[in-house]
């Protein structure tokens, strides 16, 4: 049976085509893993290696004991949450609307990826100038139609700061669930939906009875993309606030940036890196459990 | 006889590949922040038709990303570069790290006592000098001269007190929004400008040792910044998420009239390219509140330095030495508002002449205040600076944040 599949050489050959990949994973995905959780066991200075030794768990129990350690996890929890919550249901409505029939809708569709398709920091860099105190559009616009009385600082205040950076980022990337839900959708045949009618189905009725609990695969899949790339953000806090105002945007990725590369401690770096991979991880098994479940009900 | 006219040509030619290998180019890499790069590319001609065999590979950075890019190049390789910038406040960092090369044996005592004392003291660390400094450096007080008029007054504030006056005098005439803006965003500049109105407060970042800007001037300082944005409206409010560099702008465009900045902005208010003020700027002394005091101001002076682990130190000290020889001190004050390393040139006809705020910027200098001088001073810096904007932000007084501070900063160790 072997024979038959895999051909002349068998398990051999497949060995060898294998063993490039495994390679470049092993190098550029394992060990680094294992060597930053090796040396979240450290006290690791950069540059004054003379003070590195081992520490055992102590950078994991300041970290966790630590208030700045908390607040940065709130801040990336929080931002999660609202930024792909905000994609998720416009991302779900542009579906929506994308999967009727109207003039000029394949032009609609190729619209709607361009603000995913920018890169990260292109488009933190165009937002930082949209809200900015003094020249940015945002100011000029909402002046102009009258709906405020004069020039915000939208950055200056944590909070608000963060719930900004939120909005660029939804602007970013909803898109994306755009797109994989719209594909999901295009699947579904058009008799469901026409059954339903004719049973005197309502518009939220049928999406919350019909086209939601259809569509569950793609919204978990791309839930679970997205909650992962959304919680390890960087980029955008990077090119906009820079963490600040006092601390009030920075997000654990940006915490552990800070303490990499400007207090110089790797070793507590380390540490937050690898309790956001443990955070990931057990999310992720969470989301894929149910998601499994659902499709052996399908 | 074949044999040896084949020795002869070998030999001739080892001879040949020798002569050529000893003048063979050498590389030396450069970092440097932006302030001053467009000035230091300017002179790599020169510099390597006076060096044919010196070739150099200049880059350079945002002042706010040239710690960390340093640290991590450096880290990774302790040659990736042959000089770098340093700031006065990195000194006994780098220093502790192992990064530098002193330089005494480069400077001989008779050429360094002819640099100002307190740059020499600044880049002196454990009693070797590390960096040679390349300008000296304060955040002066630039104001506009005409909006100034416009306002009805005729000179620019002497206290902080007076500033405000003046600011609220501007705003009602409708001459300006604000009186000025600042760059009091988490970074490095805060603490400048924080170090600035403390000492122009009477106040002390430390005492004995122990933190002592969360009391007297100090405090005073803090409620002051607090108080100018949100009580008196005469800062924009802005300045919480704006950088030094960032206010440049709000300068140039005629915005704003009052605006603290250091000496690299000239070149910048004096560019018909990047300013629409050439011409009306002019420099105060900053505003002080310390009877007896006329001004105080924070330091800001940097240098280069050659890295420990360089392949092409002679080569390296070549290029910092043409940057310092008084022939290029002058050419970067000129035309690029610098101020020099060499106390002689402070009487420079050439010097003076061409920058005709210049008398105010050296008079600055006797009132400008270094930030402390501490081995862990990029921790105490980040604490500070969150402390300050918490207070800025609101979320804490200026009292409790700067407790919450000083608590902190006398808790680090090393």
């Amino acid at each position: 049976m072997e024979r038959r599949i895999l051909g002349y050489g068998g398990m051999r050959h497949l060995a060898v085509f294998l063993l490039p990949a495994t390679l470049v994973l092993g190098i550029v995905l394992v060990y680094p893993v294992l060597y930053d959780t090796f040396i979240s066991f450290f006290h690791y200075s950069l540059l004054m290696k003379y003070l590195n030794r081992w520490v055992g768990l102590d950078n994991y129990i300041q970290m966790l004991t630590s208030r700045s350690f908390w607040y940065a996890a709130w801040i990336s929890g929080y931002f999660t949450v609202v930024s792909v919550g905000g994609e998720l249901v416009i991302g779900l409505f542009t579906a929506l609307m994308l999967n009727r029939k109207f003039h000029g809708r394949a032009f609609v569709r190729s619209l709607v990826i361009l603000p995913w398709a920018l890169p990260t920091v292109v488009n933190g860099v165009m937002w930082r100038w949209i809200y900015d105190g003094n020249f940015g559009i945002l100011n000029g616009v909402l002046y102009r139609l009258g709906l405020i009385s004069h020039y915000h600082s939208w950055l200056a205040s944590p909070f608000t700061a963060l719930n900004m950076i939120i909005l660029a980022d939804i602007w970013k990337n909803w898109g994306f669930f755009t797109i994989v839900l719209l594909g999901a959708l295009q699947t579904i045949p058009d008799s469901y939906f026409e059954a339903a009618k004719i049973d005197g189905s309502g518009f939220w009725y049928t999406l919350w009875h019909i086209t939601i609990p259809l569509l569950k695969p793609a919204i978990l899949v791309s839930l679970v993309m997205r909650i992962t790339q959304a919680f390890q953000v960087f980029d955008i806090v990077y090119m906009i606030t820079q963490g600040g105002p006092a601390n009030g945007t920075q997000t654990l990725s940006y915490y552990i940036f800070y303490n990499a590369f400007q207090r110089l401690q790797f070793g507590s770096a380390a540490t937050i890196s690898v309790l956001m991979t443990g955070v990931t991880l057990v999310f992720a098994l969470i989301l894929i459990k149910i998601m499994y479940s659902e499709v052996e009900y399908m | 006889m074949r044999r040896l006219v084949g020795i002869l040509v070998v030999l001739s030619l080892l001879v040949v590949m020798g002569t050529s290998l000893a003048a063979a180019k050498v590389t030396i890499r450069v970092i440097s922040s932006d302030d001053f790069a467009p000035f230091r590319k300017s002179v790599i001609p020169a510099f390597e038709k006076l060096y044919p065999n010196i070739k150099v590979d200049f880059s350079s950075v945002g002042y706010d990303n040239l710690l960390q890019k340093e640290l991590t190049a450096l880290s990774a390789d302790r040659s990736a570069y042959d000089v770098i910038d340093v700031d006065c406040i990195w000194v006994s960092e780098y220093v502790d790290m192992g990064i530098l090369e002193p330089l005494d044996g480069y400077v001989p005592p008779s050429e360094r006592s002819k640099i100002i004392k307190s740059l020499r003291d600044t880049f002196t660390y454990k009693g070797h000098l590390y960096v040679m400094p390349m300008f000296h450096d304060a955040l002066f007080f630039y104001y506009n001269v005409d909006m100034l008029k416009k306002a009805g007054l005729s000179r620019p504030p002497k206290t902080w007190d007076e500033f405000v006056k003046y600011s609220k005098i501007i705003q009602q005439k409708k001459v300006a929004p604000y009186g000025s803006i600042w760059g009091w965003s988490q970074n490095e500049g805060l603490i400048c400008y924080y170090g600035a109105l403390l000492h122009g407060f009477g106040g002390k970042f430390f005492e004995s040792g122990k933190p002592a800007f969360n009391k007297g001037g100090g405090l005073k300082a803090l409620q002051w910044m607090v108080d100018s944005i949100y009580k008196w409206k005469v800062v924009d409010p802005n300045s919480i998420t704006a950088t030094d560099r960032d206010i440049l702008h709000s300068l140039a465009s005629g915005r704003v009239p009052f605006g603290f900045e250091w000496s690299f902005a000239w070149g910048v208010f004096e560019d018909p390219k990047q300013s629409k003020v050439k011409g009306k700027i002019r420099v105060g002394l900053v505003p002080s509140n310390v009877k007896g005091l006329p001004s105080a101001t924070t330091t800001g002076p940097m240098g280069l330095s050659i890295t420990s682990g360089s392949k092409h130190k002679a080569a390296a000290w070549k290029f910092i030495n043409f940057l310092a020889s008084k022939k290029n001190q002058i050419k970067q004050s000129v035309e690029y508002g610098a101020m020099p390393i060499w106390k002689s040139l402070y009487k420079s006809p050439a010097v003076l002449k061409h920058h005709p705020e210049f008398g105010v910027m050296v008079e600055q200098l006797k009132y400008a205040f270094n930030r402390p001088q501490v081995p862990y001073y990029t921790e105490f810096s980040h604490i500070l600076q969150v402390a300050l904007q918490k207070a800025l932000t609101k979320k804490m007084t200026p009292k409790a944040a700067l407790d919450e501070a000083a608590k902190k900063i006398a808790g680090l160790k090393r």
